[in-house]
């Protein structure tokens, strides 16, 4: 991809960038915090979380996140 | 009334805490933004992918192909989101037991169902605000001649039947026990409706047109005049819903 195409989409990808950050950055402190998941270990979260875009997040939250 | 506010803001309060208000706007909000992107994108992915002996003309994107992405991520995956986020509205407050302590104290029954109810619509219309709005002003920065008709009235149409879905989930939830039970019936009855669909005279009436016609609208090929009807129908069966989940959910044994 070249610099001009790059920056035509800019106004695209900051808002999608600046969501799945603030999606796994709350996801990856919920992790840490609360370690008790309905499965799987914190290790495997932490990495979920950062690494799935958008649906990693979701899933923890949706899934994993175990009752406090 | 003081119940059905005090309850409404406990509602509000555990979507924040679960993080399902979060997950609702960011989805909602990544639909929004991908949606013209996706339309603008496609034909040049084509385009690459084509070698020299297949030539297609592609025509370029324009604002209705941007607004046929939305209408088809809003109701295919947007709706089942929603549903699959909701399934557990009754259902985990009774397995946890948290609900039976209020309710013997005195909160009544009608409040619980109404404020649940009042409160996922609420997150519902945002999510879907936010989704027409991003929507919107990427379209018109990406696509800055397309004019598109009854943008509006269709989106309103996607929104009431999300209303509907809504109402036959916490219907179902009132029956059931578990959010399986509830997401497996709220299923059976968009599948319901769908059957009904095929019959041509049924179209007219039924709830889930509001959720199909909307690329017929956006192209002019629908009239607005023969969704008065199923308008009617959704609003008429959705106060029925409501009114049914409260009865039911008043005689249920906890």
């Amino acid at each position: 991809m070249d610099l001009a195409m790059l920056k035509e989409y800019l106004p695209f990808l900051i808002p999608l960038v600046i969501a799945q950050l603030a999606l796994g950055i709350t996801a990856l402190v919920h992790v840490l915090r609360y370690p008790h998941y309905r499965f799987g270990n914190k290790v495997m979260w932490a990495i979920i979380v950062m690494l799935v875009q958008f649906i990693g997040p979701a899933a923890y939250f949706a899934f994993g996140r175990g009752n406090e | 009334m003081r119940n059905y506010s005090a309850f409404l803001k406990k509602e509000v309060l555990e979507y924040t805490k679960t993080y399902k208000l979060l997950i609702m706007l960011m989805v909602f909000a990544v639909f929004g933004i991908t949606n013209p992107l996706m339309a603008k994108l496609l034909p040049e992915i084509l385009r690459k992918l084509m070698t020299d002996g297949n030539i297609m003309t592609l025509p370029e994107a324009t604002a209705y192909d941007a607004w046929t992405q939305f209408f088809k991520n809003a109701t295919q995956m947007g709706l089942i989101v929603m549903v699959i986020l909701f399934s557990g509205v009754l259902s985990s407050e009774l397995s946890k037991g948290t609900l039976i302590n209020m309710l013997t104290k005195g909160l009544s029954r009608t409040a619980v169902i109404l404020s649940k109810y009042t409160c996922m619509v609420l997150v519902w219309t945002i999510s879907i605000a936010l989704c027409f709005a991003l929507t919107y002003g990427y379209t018109v920065y990406l696509f800055p001649a397309g004019e598109t008709a009854n943008l509006i009235f269709s989106t309103f149409c996607l929104w009431l039947f999300g209303v509907f879905l809504l109402v036959v989930l916490l219907l179902s939830a009132t029956l059931t026990k578990s959010n399986y039970g509830c997401l497996l019936i709220t299923g059976a009855a968009a599948v319901v409706c769908m059957l009904v669909n095929i019959i041509p005279a049924a179209h007219r009436y039924n709830p889930i047109s509001l959720a199909t016609d909307n690329l017929g609208l956006i192209s002019n090929s629908i009239a607005v005049s023969s969704l008065y009807c199923t308008i009617l129908i959704s609003c008429l069966l959705s106060l029925l819903f409501v009114f049914l989940s409260v009865l039911i959910f008043r005689k249920k044994q906890l």
